[in-house]
């Protein structure tokens, strides 16, 4: 199962070594929450739908460059200039044209990243000042990160059009300096580039989200930034070590099944981003696996969350220990395979050790390529425990709590009603399970075995006895039978099951198309 | 009275209930010479009828254990001139032959179809036969006829293995097939030889009915009752009495129909299990069943009144886990009768015996009851509780657990005609369980049209205020509002449209009954657009307690609040629909945005205009 990895050209990239990036591609990266990555992903696709290439990879892999939008009228208006003081203006006793004007003076010296800003646009579409302010109320009640203390340029307008996206940038405006915005979105997006099934998801995403609809909140979006406002600048798309994977399908695959649903795009847009934080969370576990030849599969054993200890919720833990750590033991390996490899040691025989290790190294890893990166003695051993020691520590900043992350944005991962944390997944996550998984019904148990073959989700009994790594005698039946069955009432409570008898429910799918 | 005691426990909550089985009760029966206690199945009319006409048609006999499959099963193959010896062997198929056909029961699905484990193909024999059955159901008139009963849930894994393992595609249809049947509660579909029925969707106020009937008239009381002569204070002659009045059936029997508005179904297993229950409970008895032999030790002991049926109704005899695990018990628990109470009742049950206000109304109610008009435990429970209020909190814990029976013994005290005046409702978690029994379900089904002004607005204002995360007043017009982010947002303040109440220009807002036995809330957009929501016992309180309170407890809240924003999302769905057909493209220079907001109750709404 093990492929071929393709590696960077340049062979001074931006990142300090190549390691995670050997195995994840150039990046995974923890700070950039399943919303961000959703976005950032738009940002790209939403540029090349516009020029007719969504999926596309013309010049061969990896070498893709785009351009993301700023909207600094946009995000000045809405996430730089306190609203209460915007109400404040509007219960002055002014008229109309002096509250503008008031406005404008406040405005012209508060916004940044304008040159020359000239906000009289507004009145083209506003009637009134205090419409304005009451619309601004309006978007901000579906704001992302509104009420976060992230930076006023780390604050996004629900994707609800093209004309809503944009990069994040830094304090300045001057530049995505990839604090939110750290390439993962252009992963997801290289990936679906070399998904199997790419043509149906790239037309529904052409018809569904890149075209206009006129609807009420793309007039709304449109009216708050000038006409044909274009900046923004070229960007590199990151780096995807593989030409295809069975994750990047599965990905694509989910999100044709919620695009094809019968629900207003708005209400896509959560389905869509937890499946592609599950997706990615799932992309780092298989490849570590791989990376390992590990051939022992990631079991998530989802606990429905149960009023105490039971066994489902030990294995529970457990396993999310172990995939925790995973990733960890990946890179290390990485390294240990290099140390191990007779190169390595031909360059420790040969006359002059530490250059031709240290050369081994940059070829393989790009380490060390700053004076500052390696100033210990002159010798393997202490080149090769240093390099260890820095892939470590760099691992576990932020590629090593990918899993942790992820999975609690998603609502997989949580600590409810314990102090450790384990699969239990959230009713929203379910939710979006059934939504991908049931085509119009599916009867319950079909349910469980769908989630284990498809993700390795383990909920059941049946599935439990499924799993290969455990000893099945060790399993305790009943209690993954009534985990099953704490999670056929959670369903039936939030409408998406239908029970017959004692011995039969069915999943019904409220949106099938 | 020892044999039919004994008897009668089998069907009740014992680790070993044998009568819960059709075939262990023939089997005690015979044995005891004692007949089981027996009546017409609610569906034999309609399964019989089945095997009266023709051509046959196949039939599927489903439901939850206890519906009475096998029983039902035997009664047709008797009726088919079947051989009640070959019945009796233990094979879960038979087959015989009628007028030339060969009519095949599988009387026991999961005792004949390839254990787990196993595929069809182990058993070349029976998928063979499984196959017949499939192709029966496709061919009218076929010579082979079957007659299935087995639980749904092993029927669709059995013949998930079954297309898993055969390429028919008949298997695949067929399939197809039984998930419609099952999953929209049909009885057959056009041009498929095949008639389902599913026992779990009868009403178990009926069964009720008609297993109470069957029980106080059974035999073995005539002989059991005049053996203890004499013994008036006899537990389980009291409960056997108390369940011969009216009052005392017309309560059980409301909470049964009150389970059924629910969509919680009791099997006749489970109604059987009661009625034992609530004549045989105490908690001093083994297994908490009184046999022959503890009933002059309950007597000595002067604690009758812990075996009285108010409480045994609702397994208050059993310790919590075997409560607990019993689904009569648990649907029952959920009207938390006993436990729910106002300051009115307590004050009743503790000072009504003594004050001068009071003492009529306590009287009326427990003056001549069996158990507490003369219960000494009670009241010495009840002076010590006064009187030394903190001090012994062992004591007094006692007394509220008797205080439990007490309100549970009010819920079947109180008359008829006084239900009203002493607010019987008050005594359950649903406090409009009376309303909705009589006022919406039995007024509609009564052939009335309208439901009372009152009560529909009353919904309306609990729908506007959950459709708009505002505390609305407005019970006249039905508001539609978003969010503008994920619909399940909760404050929803982009005005859409109003549905008028009362009927203007085809708008309307209606409570309506349909096949006599669910009742909807119906909104008509047009005369021929409308959406419905099924108006469960449930659904019915959350409405009207989230109008009446702008609150509710939290037990039951999280399901009907997704219910009713499923039934939004909908609503706003037809709506779009209808308005999309009305006014084709709009290219017009403006968009108007109405903005929703609540003036002490009052909905206002504002307008914003914006040009593109």
């Amino acid at each position: 199962m093990n492929q071929e990895r393709l590696y960077p050209e340049n062979k001074n990239p931006e990142p300090s070594m190549w390691v995670d990036e050997a195995i994840w591609g150039h990046r995974l990266y923890d700070e950039q929450v399943p919303w961000f990555i959703y976005l950032e992903f738009l940002n790209v696709a939403a540029f090349y739908s516009k020029e007719g290439k969504l999926f596309e990879e013309p010049n061969g892999y990896n070498r893709l460059v785009y351009k993301a939008a700023h909207r600094l009228y946009l995000r000045n208006i809405l996430f730089n200039f306190p609203l209460s003081k915007m109400q404040q203006i509007s219960h002055m006793d002014l008229s109309d044209n002096q509250m503008w004007d008031k406005w404008f003076l406040e405005m012209d010296e508060t916004q940044m990243g304008l040159i020359y800003p000239d906000f009289s646009y507004l009145r083209m579409h506003f009637d009134r000042f205090v419409d304005l302010v009451d619309v601004i109320k309006l978007v901000h009640s579906s704001c992302l990160e509104l009420h976060s203390n992230k930076r006023w340029t780390s604050k996004f307008v629900f994707p609800y059009c093209v004309d809503a996206l944009y990069e994040d940038l830094d304090r300045k405006t001057s530049s995505n300096d990839r604090r939110f915005f750290g390439r993962t979105g252009e992963l997801v997006y290289l990936m679906l580039c070399r998904a199997k099934g790419k043509e149906k998801l790239r037309k529904l995403l052409n018809e569904r989200v890149f075209s206009s609809k006129d609807t009420m909140w793309e007039t709304v979006i449109r009216s708050l930034q000038p006409a044909n406002s274009s900046d923004g600048s070229e960007r590199k798309v990151g780096f995807l070590p593989y030409e295809s994977h069975h994750c990047f399908d599965s990905l694509c695959q989910d999100w044709i099944e919620i695009l094809e649903l019968n629900i207003p795009l708005i209400d896509l847009a959560p389905h869509l981003v937890k499946l592609v934080g599950f997706h990615v969370l799932r992309f780092q576990q298989e490849l570590a696996r791989e990376s390992l030849n590990d051939e022992n599969k990631s079991y998530y054993v989802a606990e429905i969350i149960a009023p105490k200890k039971t066994l489902v919720r030990e294995l529970s833990v457990e396993f999310y220990q172990k995939n925790n750590n995973l990733s960890m033991k990946a890179v290390v390996d990485h390294i240990e395979q290099i140390e191990k490899s007779e190169k390595w040691q031909q360059a420790c025989d040969s006359s002059d050790p530490f250059q031709n290790c240290k050369e081994l190294l940059l070829e393989r890893v790009l380490w060390p390529r700053k004076q500052s990166d390696y100033e210990g003695a002159f010798n393997p051993e202490d080149l090769m425990a240093s390099l260890k020691a820095a892939v470590r520590r760099r691992h576990s900043q932020h590629v090593g709590n990918i899993h942790r992350v992820y999975g609690r944005e998603i609502g997989l991962i949580s600590k409810r009603g314990t102090n450790r944390l384990r699969y239990a997944p959230t009713d929203a996550f379910i939710r979006t399970l059934v939504l991908t998984n049931v085509n119009t019904r599916m009867e319950f148990k079909e349910f469980l075995i769908k989630l284990f073959e498809r993700y390795n989700i383990v909920i059941g009994d049946v599935e439990a006895q499924r799993m290969t790594c455990i000893k099945v005698q060790d399993l305790d039946n009943k209690a993954f039978q009534n985990n099953a069955e704490r999670l056929e009432q959670r369903l039936s409570s939030i409408g998406l099951l239908r029970r017959l008898s004692d011995g039969c429910a069915y999943l019904l799918n409220p949106y099938a198309k | 009275m020892a044999k039919w005691i004994n008897f009668l426990r089998k069907y009740g909550p014992i680790p070993r209930n044998d009568n819960m089985y059709d075939e262990a009760i023939q089997r005690t029966s015979r044995r005891s010479k004692i007949d089981p206690i027996s009546f017409e199945h609610p569906f034999q009319e309609k399964v019989f009828a089945c095997f009266d006409c023709s051509p046959l048609s196949n039939v599927i006999l489903t439901g939850t254990a206890g519906d009475g499959k096998t029983h039902l099963c035997r009664e047709v193959w008797v009726k088919l001139g079947g051989d009640i010896k070959e019945w009796e062997s233990d094979d879960p198929y038979v087959c015989l032959e009628n007028n030339g056909k060969y009519i095949h029961f599988i009387r026991d699905l999961s005792g004949w179809a390839p254990p787990m484990g196993h595929t069809w193909e182990d058993h070349p024999e029976k998928k063979k036969l499984i196959l017949q059955f499939v192709e029966s159901c496709f061919v009218m008139g076929s010579d082979n006829v079957f007659m299935i009963a087995g639980n749904d849930g092993q029927l669709v894994e059995a013949l998930r293995r079954l297309s898993m393992e055969s390429d028919s595609s008949k298997v695949i249809e067929f399939r197809n097939i039984l998930d419609e049947l099952l999953v929209e509660d049909k009885q057959y579909i056009e041009n498929v030889f095949l008639e389902l029925f599913n026992l779990s969707r009868g009403s178990s106020a009926e069964i009720f009915d008609k297993a109470l009937d069957a029980l106080i008239h059974h035999d073995g009381w005539s002989e059991c009752l005049s053996e203890c002569n004499g013994r008036d204070s006899c537990p389980v002659r009291t409960n056997y009495n108390l369940l011969k009045t009216d009052i005392v059936r017309i309560r059980i029997r409301k909470l049964f129909e009150l389970c059924d508005h629910n969509g919680l179904h009791l099997p006749i297993r489970q109604v059987l299990l009661l009625l034992t229950n609530c004549v045989l409970g105490h908690p001093d008895a083994k297994d908490s069943l009184i046999r022959e032999t503890d009933v002059l030790n309950i007597i000595d002991s002067g604690k009758v009144a812990e075996g009285c049926l108010y409480n045994n109704v609702f397994g208050g005899n059993l310790p919590y886990r075997r409560r607990s695990s019993i689904t009569v018990f648990d649907y029952f628990e959920r009207f938390q009768i006993g436990e729910e109470t106002t300051n009115r009742i307590d004050n009743l049950l503790i000072f009504g015996e003594d004050d001068e206000l009071l003492k009529p109304i306590y009287d009326g109610l427990f003056g001549s009851d069996p158990f507490f008009s003369n219960d000494l435990h009670f009241r010495n429970a009840k002076k010590n509780y006064i009187e030394a209020p903190d001090e012994d909190e062992e004591s007094s814990n006692r007394f509220l657990e008797m205080l439990v029976r007490y309100r549970r013994g009010m819920f079947f005290m109180i008359p008829i005609e006084k239900e009203q005046e002493y607010k019987l409702w008050d005594l359950t978690v649903f406090r409009f369980a009376g309303e909705y029994t009589k006022d919406v379900h039995e007024f509609l089904a009564s052939g009335n049209k309208h439901v009372h002004g009152k009560i529909l607005g009353r919904l309306v204002r609990g729908l506007n205020r959950i459709f708009t995360g505002m505390m609305l007043e407005s019970n006249d017009k039905l508001y539609l509002a978003e969010s503008g982010s994920y619909s399940q947002t909760k404050v929803s303040r982009i005005f859409l449209d109003y549905v008028s109440v009362r009927p203007s220009k085809n708008e309307k807002v209606v409570i309506i009954m349909e096949d006599n036995k669910h009742v909807f809330l119906r909104v008509y957009f047009t005369s021929s657009d409308f959406e419905d929501l099924k108006l469960s016992l449930v659904r019915y309180e959350f409405l009207s307690r989230v109008a009446e309170d702008g609150a509710l407890p939290a037990s039951f809240s999280k399901e009907c609040n997704e219910d009713i924003l499923a039934f939004k999302s909908r609503l706003i769905a037809m709506w779009n629909n209808i308005r999309n057909c009305d006014d084709e493209e709009t290219t017009e220079d403006n968009i108007e945005i109405r903005i929703l907001s609540s003036e002490s109750g009052k909905p206002k709404e504002r307008s914003i205009s914006i040009r593109k």
